[in-house]
């Protein structure tokens, strides 16, 4: 009797997981429909994409391969992916070690698409500095941060670091994104030279659009008194912007580029003493990111825990559609936070 | 005076206090239910079970639209209804007990997994429960572990005697009209409930070392169920505790120093049985 229910039992729980497999089925991609001989891009991150089809317009084909929403340092792309992929006349990546998934990605894809590293060219960061920023700025306490940001990126001749230990987190510096901007202008008129004059046009307005938006920047970091210019996050994703505005990024709960490390209680015991130390007004957390360890320490250490957009924009409604949305809507969050 | 600073200085910060009391309490909760895991066989149950329990978790997730408190619940029930499952196959399937156990479990992660992957909105990721992380545990889990750790050691106690002859006599269970089934499936739940409450200190990855090294290694060196339970519970507590030092003075990742600082309580206790073995064999 026992034996002969749990032989239906079995196939049950087959049939069960099966219906849950289909009802779960991702609901189409962003593959756009691929009309009239297009050029055919593909763009890895939601920033490459959005600066990409800026430049682009309508005169490309563009699938986007991370969700919005999705973490680039654990994507794992789908089938529909591979096949964009192999589709794909170039595929424009952020580079700098980010796209782990890219290599296995184009090998298995197969295909004669270019890849365009879009950040060649600009001056990267090496990785890890957050504990070195924090001496330096004890050494030079008086010295005034735009000063010390502006000597570091001068003197900065990092071009020879190992790409592995570059901090691949650029888009958090508009000016590193105009280079992304002559990166994807250049690319596209070399391979589509047809529409060299809108690329060119297209390209510009970009640019005029991301000037307005650095100095938008400088003129609201002015609003945050020079003592609170202390930046604590999740992981270490605001080198770049930190240089070029004129902050001090003192301490990350996951002292890597990467969210795929766990940090040891001498870390956190450390980062807890650091924002006591510069009396740290807030930790900044990516809302892609399991935040509990960021919000233990927060509540420790009685600072505000605020939740910004790191990894990905939102959906074009959201409150970070493009890339220009993204910066705005996360400078207002600093400053309210650190004001 | 030196000393005392050294082994006070981390419990300065609060996060590791909090971790030091998780990790204590999943600690005893573990090694006392993992005896009866270690004495019956069961640690590939339990390793399954702590797999088992990611698309609960998962689902739970999608459902409350990604609130922290109800995933516990979550990944509780998906544990208990996996130990129903799990039990069911293998008393009633046509195979193997472990290849019935691998198939639910191993089906059941993937599953976990593939919703997951479809999860596209701005999501917090939930690699962290295959993972865990002592020291992000909050005072409400604190007290969680320890009102679900009070309950679970209370019903081993308080069923000491069934469980024992459950373990070491079934023919005599069947005699004294202990109701077997029951008892049976009382300690999967027991099981399941220690695992949902430990995965927040080492995460499903570890979770199966909490349940077994700490009894394995006091099976190694007493006979006797209740000092196997009480040193089980204690080298578990004490492998919390160095493994906390170890994560803060040796700069690693709280989770795998209390695991592997279990595992070097097992290989010091299978040294000391094999040098008892030999001053035993030249008397």
């Amino acid at each position: 009797m026992d034996r002969k229910r749990n032989g239906y039992f079995v196939p049950l729980i087959f049939l069960l997981i099966l219906f849950c497999l289909s009802a779960c089925a991702p609901a189409g991609t962003s593959t756009r429909a691929d009309v009239d001989g297009k050029l055919k891009a593909v763009a890895t991150t939601t920033f490459v994409g959005d600066v990409v089809s800026r430049v682009g317009g309508e005169h490309i084909s563009l699938t986007v391969l991370l969700p919005y929403g999705a973490n680039p340092h654990s994507f794992q792309p789908s089938p529909q992916d591979v096949a964009a992929v192999n589709r794909s006349d170039v595929i424009f990546a952020n580079g700098v070690g980010l796209e782990v998934f890219l290599e296995d990605l184009i090998e298995n894809a197969g295909g004669d698409a270019e890849v365009v590293h879009v950040s060649e060219g600009i001056d990267l960061r090496s990785f890890p500095s957050q504990t070195d920023d924090g001496h330096d700025h004890e050494e030079g306490e008086d010295k005034a941060h735009d000063d010390a940001a502006e000597q570091e990126n001068g003197g900065s001749d990092d071009h020879d670091h190992d790409p592995g230990e570059a901090d691949p987190h650029v888009w958090f510096d508009p000016t590193n994104v105009m280079v992304w901007v002559d990166n994807i202008q250049e690319t596209l008129t070399r391979i589509d030279p047809a529409n060299e004059d809108r690329y060119q046009e297209n390209a510009q307005t970009y640019r005029a659009q991301l000037e307005d938006l650095d100095s938008w920047i400088r003129d609201q970091v002015t609003q945050i008194p020079e003592d609170n210019r202390y930046i604590v996050t999740d992981h270490t994703v605001f080198g770049y912007f930190a240089e070029e505005y004129g902050f001090q990024q003192v301490g990350a709960v996951i002292p890597s580029p990467t969210t795929e490390a766990q940090p040891s209680g001498k870390h956190l015991a450390e980062l807890s003493d650091t924002i006591r130390e510069y009396a740290v007004k807030a930790i900044f957390v990516g809302k892609d990111f399991d935040p509990s360890l960021s919000q233990r320490i927060a509540e420790d250490t009685g600072v505000k825990l605020v939740q910004l957009y790191f990894g990905s924009l939102t959906e074009d409604d959201g409150p970070a559609g493009t890339y220009i949305e993204f910066m705005r809507y996360n400078v207002k969050t600093i400053v309210e936070a650190l004001r | 005076m030196k000393w005392l600073e050294f082994l006070v200085e981390p419990f300065r910060y609060p996060f590791m206090l909090r971790g030091l009391i998780a990790s204590v309490l999943t600690g005893i909760v573990s090694a006392t239910v993992g005896t009866y895991v270690v004495l019956r066989g069961m640690a590939f149950f339990g390793s399954a079970l702590a797999h088992s329990i990611l698309p609960g978790v998962a689902v739970g997730y999608l459902l409350t639209g990604g609130a922290k408190g109800p995933l516990f619940w979550w990944g509780t029930g998906t544990a208990i209804a996996a130990a129903f499952g799990i039990g069911a196959i293998s008393k009633g399937a046509e195979v193997k007990e472990d290849t019935a156990i691998s198939i639910i479990f191993s089906g059941m992660f993937a599953l976990g997994i593939a919703i997951i992957s479809t999860v596209q909105s701005y999501t917090v990721d939930l690699t962290h429960f295959l993972f865990g992380d002592v020291l992000g545990v909050s005072s409400q889990q604190v007290w969680l572990i320890a009102g679900f750790g009070i309950l679970i050691v209370f019903l081993v106690l308080a069923f000491y005697k069934e469980f024992l002859v459950l373990t070491f006599d079934p023919v005599l269970a069947t005699t004294l009209r202990i109701p077997k089934t029951f008892f049976e499936y009382l300690q999967l739940v027991l099981i399941a409930l220690t695992i949902a409450v430990s995965l927040q200190t080492v995460g499903v990855a570890l979770m199966v070392a909490m349940l077994v090294t700490p009894a394995a290694s006091a099976y190694l060196l007493t006979r006797r169920l209740p000092v196997m339970m009480a040193l089980g519970a204690a080298m578990a507590s004490v492998s919390g505790l160095v493994g906390l030092y170890l994560s803060y003075y040796l700069n690693v990742a709280s989770g795998p120093a209390i695991v592997l600082t279990a595992t070097a309580f097992f290989g010091l206790s299978w040294g000391i049985r094999s040098l008892r073995g030999r001053a035993a064999r030249l008397e």
